[in-house]
């Protein structure tokens, strides 16, 4: 009975530290950042979390972080700027990672004034995290999609020869949420130009839970907004799920590597609650060559919490 | 006719489009095409009329603390608050309907008006009225929108119908009212009671 005992403790033991490792390479000449969605609380989760993002990159080397919007929740004086941002990530601002914003229901736009934002001023911007690489981000600003943002995104997408384009926004295109769903007015503006320019990937928060949707039209869509804020049993896990989490807090560590994408969701309590690999290809249609993503490749979880 | 109408005013909202190119802040655009219907010219009205004030809150940015990059979020308040001040003391007297005339009101509710009772009406209000709709807010000229409340996100299919607005200010949906806002003093320029039906 006791080396039973010895040997489930042995093996629990294996199994959480194995949970807490990252299931990403971490290649040294790789595009590596975090994904963090709806933050602005200042609350204890919203601490937990930031104190796992920072503990985790210690293994992996994240150079920066991109953020789904609802910055700042309630009140937006000075002192909420510190209190919801700066204390709680202090320590990724020190060791030098850069925070991109984009803007949430609940944001000032005037936020994009804020340098540690990097919004350099606009309410939608596009920048490249590296010269090598070949990644272009583009961050919209999805409450606000007026023509003149519309017409930006196209020329901006037309204009990047960048392999990746990874767009970042708040509202879900595609979402399993009981409570808001897929964003389907706001999808009938922006899909079309993601599909005509090849984009890749999709970042978006505002549900406050996880959602790997299965890739739509060849684009990969994940909802990222429990990183301080918690819709618990919220997701409906409907047909367009292929991974969801609606119990815990997360936030997401993202590698990409030539024609690969990896990525890995943990929890606040340091768990690995989804990771996976997407690749972008190049095709040759009648219309040229345009990339687009195959299917995700879901790595089984080590350990669920 | 018909046709003609709608053809005319696509040509003229095409006319308001400003090319809002991130990062700068190109001057209000001037109409100079003589108006041949009546939305035209009530469409050229408003934008008259938006240009005087974008006119006037440009003049008093200048003069004022600049809003600008920085990590001091302070700074951005205190731009936020004096330009605020400033442009309520120069437009003591400015009352709903100085740009949302009655006329531009109703050109405006019947511009939306497809949206909401069309194929996507039942989206897009559910998307107006949803689970983060800000709490009744007082409309007031002048009035600060309030700091803590959520802004409504306005349905894109709506603003595609809208004139184009400068970068200065936007359209918002609070409950049934569409109001214009200042974006960067965060007042309510005017507002559209009961615009959305």
């Amino acid at each position: 009975m006791r080396r039973v005992c010895i040997t489930l403790l042995i093996f629990a033991l294996t199994m959480s530290a194995d949970a807490q490792q990252p299931a990403l390479r971490g290649k040294e000449a790789s595009i590596k950042f975090a994904v963090i969605g709806d933050t602005g609380t200042g609350d204890r989760n919203q601490l937990s979390v930031a104190k796992q993002l920072a503990g985790w990159r210690a293994r992996f080397p994240f150079g920066f972080v991109i953020m789904m919007g609802d910055n700042m929740y309630g009140s937006e004086n000075p002192r909420d700027f510190v209190r919801k941002f700066e204390e709680p990530y202090r320590p990724l601002l020190a060791a030098g990672v850069k925070f991109y914003a984009s803007l949430g229901n609940h944001d000032n736009p005037n936020q994009r004034f804020y340098k540690p934002f990097n919004m350099n001023g606009d309410r939608y911007y596009t920048f490249r995290p590296s010269l090598t690489g070949g990644v272009r981000f583009f961050a919209l600003d999805s409450t606000y999609m007026d023509r003149a943002q519309v017409a930006w995104l196209d020329r901006e997408l037309a204009a990047s020869g960048s392999d990746w384009k990874i767009c970042f926004f708040h509202h879900p295109p595609y979402s399993s949420g009981e409570t808001h769903g897929s964003s389907e007015v706001l999808r009938e503006q922006v899909e079309p130009l993601f599909l005509k320019h090849g984009v890749s990937v999709v970042f978006t928060g505002h549900e406050h839970f996880y959602e790997r949707i299965k890739p739509q039209k060849g684009i990969t869509y994940f909802i990222q907004g429990s990183s301080a804020k918690l819709r618990k049993g919220d997701l409906a896990r409907t047909e367009l799920t292929a991974k969801g989490y609606d119990s815990g807090y997360t936030f997401m560590i993202v590698e990409i590597a030539g024609d690969e994408l990896r990525f890995q969701t943990i929890s606040q309590t340091g768990q690995t609650i989804d990771a996976g690999t997407t690749r972008r290809v190049e095709v040759k249609t009648p219309q040229g060559t345009r990339p687009v993503t195959t299917p995700v490749t879901s790595n089984q979880p080590r350990a669920r919490p | 006719m018909r046709h003609l109408r709608h053809a005319t005013t696509a040509i003229l909202l095409g006319m308001l489009v400003t090319d809002a190119t991130a990062g700068q802040r190109p001057p209000p655009p001037k109409s100079s095409t003589a108006p041949v219907n009546a939305d035209a010219a009530t469409l050229m009205d408003f934008q008259r009329r938006l240009d005087r004030y974008i006119q006037l809150q440009r003049n008093v940015a200048k003069q004022s603390l600049r809003l600008r990059e920085t990590s001091n979020a302070a700074e951005i308040a205190a731009a936020e608050d004096v330009l605020a001040a400033k442009l309520r003391a120069l437009r003591k007297d400015a009352k709903p309907g100085d740009i949302f005339t009655p006329q531009v009101r109703a050109l405006f509710r019947r511009l939306m008006y497809p949206e909401l009772k069309g194929e996507d009406g039942p989206e897009t209000k559910a998307s107006i009225a949803g689970h983060d709709a800000p709490p009744p807010v007082a409309l007031r000229v002048n009035a600060g929108y309030p700091d803590a409340a959520p802004l409504p996100t306005v349905p894109p299919n709506l603003l595609a119908r809208l004139p184009q607005l400068p970068m200065d200010v936007e359209y918002r949906i609070v409950g049934k009212d569409l109001i214009l806002r200042d974006v960067d003093a965060n007042i309510i320029v005017d507002f559209i009671p009961r615009a959305i039906r």
